[in-house]
């Protein structure tokens, strides 16, 4: 006998079914779905996921150009670098015995091991790389101005938090490169003033200092592979997270950034999150993964002989994104460049928000001509950071010497000229002058000069006396050069565009500016007269390590 | 005892609770007891080393031993800058290093580059038997302080 099959459901009817069954109906809030105004903003607000959105958004807010997504992609990344993270982690063990064979054995035996180390590797660099364009984003869009100065700065934060996951996580492998890009970093801990055992003014020991501290040792070994490895997976993550859930929120209560809206724009054009924005997260989520997974198919990341504590590779290199710093390191005492310029740095750009004294000039929109001072240091600032990453990546070679891309490494440079340092009173003058008098010239003239004949009245000044220099004092062309090259890059962005654009502001707010400014010149500067007089040290005081 | 300064104890002692939790955390996080290699070791007779730099401990060790007219010295192969292992460059007559580019002469002194100090010399010994004894957790760079007998073994 034959029984007669069952009619099969329509695909309609059974999706129906299934939406409306127990199951779902207790997992998902919100009725059948009608695609009513309603339906859109129940689904944002009614899912956990979902509900750091609000449920209309800006229609400026949308646009590629405006963000291009990059907040979203960091967070993207963040979420990659969790999950291969987490698989990585079951075939590695952080001990110095077997973490560089768990390497090997990543690459070499584990299934997909060595594609999930480049993707892990990789995923990283962009992070970095795109969370130092948000930044760049944020500032140059003015989206940091009230009432979202706060948030500036736990992205601030954040970004040091980026930078920190990349460095605990360059030791793991165990190689040489991990070994020796650790040692620098945290010898740079020991040059801290009072805390470290070699910066200026220490009181504390080989055996108790911040180092000591960073590699649970006196030199990096098993306790720093441990501390760094929990750091890199558990510590690190856990803040990142904590200050992230902050982050999204704040934007959330703060609104999107845009142009501001004037009482006659009202009712302004909103849009409904789903699927306008929605649509567009998961597009350049899925587009940043095709990237992703066709780079890290095509290169796979790299790994080095296994470390060596008493032999550095040569040159030895930091990640590209720490090659700046490494290049800065040159030209300053480490306490310098490794602790008080990126301290700074931090401090610098947290306090940006709450320098800027006009709240709603230029928020939305890319333009120079509202904001040209705030435009014209971030860009100085992003220009010297990548040009220095760019000098540290491409140009160094073999003993840290100069060479153009297309010089072989194997030809022997000659050694450097000797370095001198004037004498202490000598550079307590020229540095008290330089600060004093740069914060007094801007002040001294009018902000509405004839910016044409400054210009040109400035470059026959200074071309004049670098000359009259060279004549007297006996110069190279190429000294006269540095002294034109930076005496005038310091009187254009030091006196001429302070002057013309920091008049309005108050005290306080005038001298935290200017001082940031005469520091970012001032680094310029210290690097041409290293470069052009062979200078070392501009002030030094032996005695307490020193040395600016 | 007033119920305002009971409380006012009761939020000192919390306070005091707090600080000495963290005081205790941070002692915490300094290892009491290191597993780390010797640092000190026998490199031989003196009259084993020519005049100038032997490499002869640098990979194992990573001392350079300098011999000149008067005596031997043991220099720690670290550079004072961000402790990189530099160079040596017989030619040059110099150390260089691979990391930001210092140079030191066979004394240690700075030539170039951005290394603040001179290189350290380690703690150096005859032992009765004629060996040398050299202890790297004994530094001294100072010029004046790294020629006494203390670093330097007269031969």
């Amino acid at each position: 006998m034959k029984l007669p099959l069952p009619p099969l459901p329509s695909a309609e009817e059974l999706r129906k079914k299934i939406i409306d069954s127990q199951i779902w109906r207790s997992m998902f809030r919100g009725g059948l779905w009608k695609d009513t105004p309603r339906d859109r903003a129940q689904h944002i607000l009614g899912n956990v996921w979902l509900h750091l959105h609000p449920s209309r958004v800006r229609k400026h807010g949308l646009k590629w150009t405006y963000t291009f997504g990059l907040g979203g992609l960091s967070f993207f990344l963040f979420l990659v670098l969790t999950v291969t993270g987490v698989l990585l982690m079951f075939y590695y063990r952080p001990t110095v015995e077997l973490a560089y064979r768990d390497m090997k054995d990543l690459e070499y035996a584990v299934s997909m091991g060595s594609f999930l180390r480049a993707m892990h590797r990789w995923s990283a660099h962009a992070m970095v790389l795109i969370v130092i364009l948000h930044m760049a984003r944020v500032f140059m869009t003015g989206s940091y101005k009230s009432p979202r100065e706060f948030n500036w700065s736990v992205g601030v934060v954040l970004l040091t938090l980026t930078l920190l996951l990349s460095f605990t996580g360059y030791l793991l492998p165990w190689d040489q490169l991990a070994l020796w890009a650790v040692t620098v970093g945290t010898n740079m801990g020991a040059a801290t003033p009072l805390l470290g055992a070699e910066g200026p003014f220490a009181i504390l020991g080989r055996g108790n200092d911040v180092r000591f501290v960073l590699l649970g040792g006196k030199a990096v070994g098993a306790n720093t592979l441990l501390r760094f490895y929990v750091l890199h997976c558990v510590a690190l993550p856990l803040i990142a997270g904590a200050l992230m859930i902050v982050h999204f929120w704040r934007i959330r209560k703060d609104t999107f950034s845009g142009p501001v809206i004037k009482p006659e724009q009202l009712p302004h054009d909103k849009v409904d999150t789903w699927p306008h924005l929605i649509v567009r997260e998961y597009i350049a989520a899925l587009l940043c993964m095709v990237v992703l997974s066709a780079w890290s198919l095509w290169i796979k990341a790299p790994l080095e002989e296994i470390a060596n504590p008493t032999v550095t590779p040569n040159p030895s290199k930091a990640p590209w994104y720490f090659t700046g710093l490494q290049e800065l390191l040159v030209y300053f005492d480490p306490w310098i460049a490794g602790v008080v310029l990126p301290t700074l740095i931090i401090i610098g750009l947290m306090a940006i928000p709450y320098l800027d004294p006009d709240k709603n000039r230029g928020v939305g929109s890319y333009a120079f001509k509202e904001r040209p001072f705030a435009q014209t240091f971030f860009g100085l600032g992003m220009a010297m950071w990548f040009i220095l990453i760019a000098i540290g990546s491409f140009l160094r070679g073999p003993n840290w010497d100069i060479y153009w891309p297309w010089e072989s490494w194997s030809v022997h440079k000659p050694p450097p000229p000797a370095t001198w340092s004037p004498p202490l009173v000598w550079g307590a003058l020229c540095v008290g002058a330089y600060f004093a008098l740069g914060m007094i010239l801007p002040r001294l003239g009018k902000p509405d000069f004839d910016w044409k004949k400054a210009l040109r009245n400035g470059a026959a000044a200074v071309v004049g006396a670098s000359t009259v220099l060279k004549l007297a004092a006996d110069l190279r062309w190429a000294q006269a050069g540095w002294l034109i090259f930076f005496g005038y890059l310091y009187y254009v962005l030091g006196i001429l565009v302070p002057r013309k654009h920091l008049a309005n502001l108050d005290k306080v707010r005038y001298a935290v500016t200017m001082m940031l400014v005469l520091l970012t010149l001032g680094v310029l500067m210290k690097m041409g007269v290293r470069l052009g007089f062979a200078i070392k040290y501009v002030l030094t005081i032996p005695q307490f390590s020193l040395n600016i | 005892m007033s119920r305002r300064s009971f409380l006012k104890l009761g939020w000192a002692a919390f306070l005091g609770f707090l600080a000495s939790s963290a005081g205790a955390t941070l002692k915490f996080i300094f290892p009491n007891v290191l597993y780390e290699p010797p640092e000190t070791f026998k490199a031989g007779r003196p009259e084993d080393y020519a005049i100038g730099v032997s490499l002869r401990w640098a990979k194992e060790q990573r001392v350079w031993m300098v011999r000149d007219e008067h005596g031997i010295y043991a220099m720690w192969a670290r550079c004072t800058h961000l402790g990189c292992t530099p160079n040596w460059f017989q030619a040059e007559n110099r150390f260089r290093c691979p990391c930001h580019g210092s140079n030191f002469s066979t004394v240690g002194d700075v030539i170039a580059g951005p290394a603040p100090r001179p290189l350290y010399r380690c703690g150096i010994q005859r032992l009765p038997s004629g060996e040398l004894l050299v202890d790297k957790s004994i530094l001294e760079g100072r010029p004046g302080l790294r020629e006494k007998p203390q670093f330097f073994v007269a031969v």
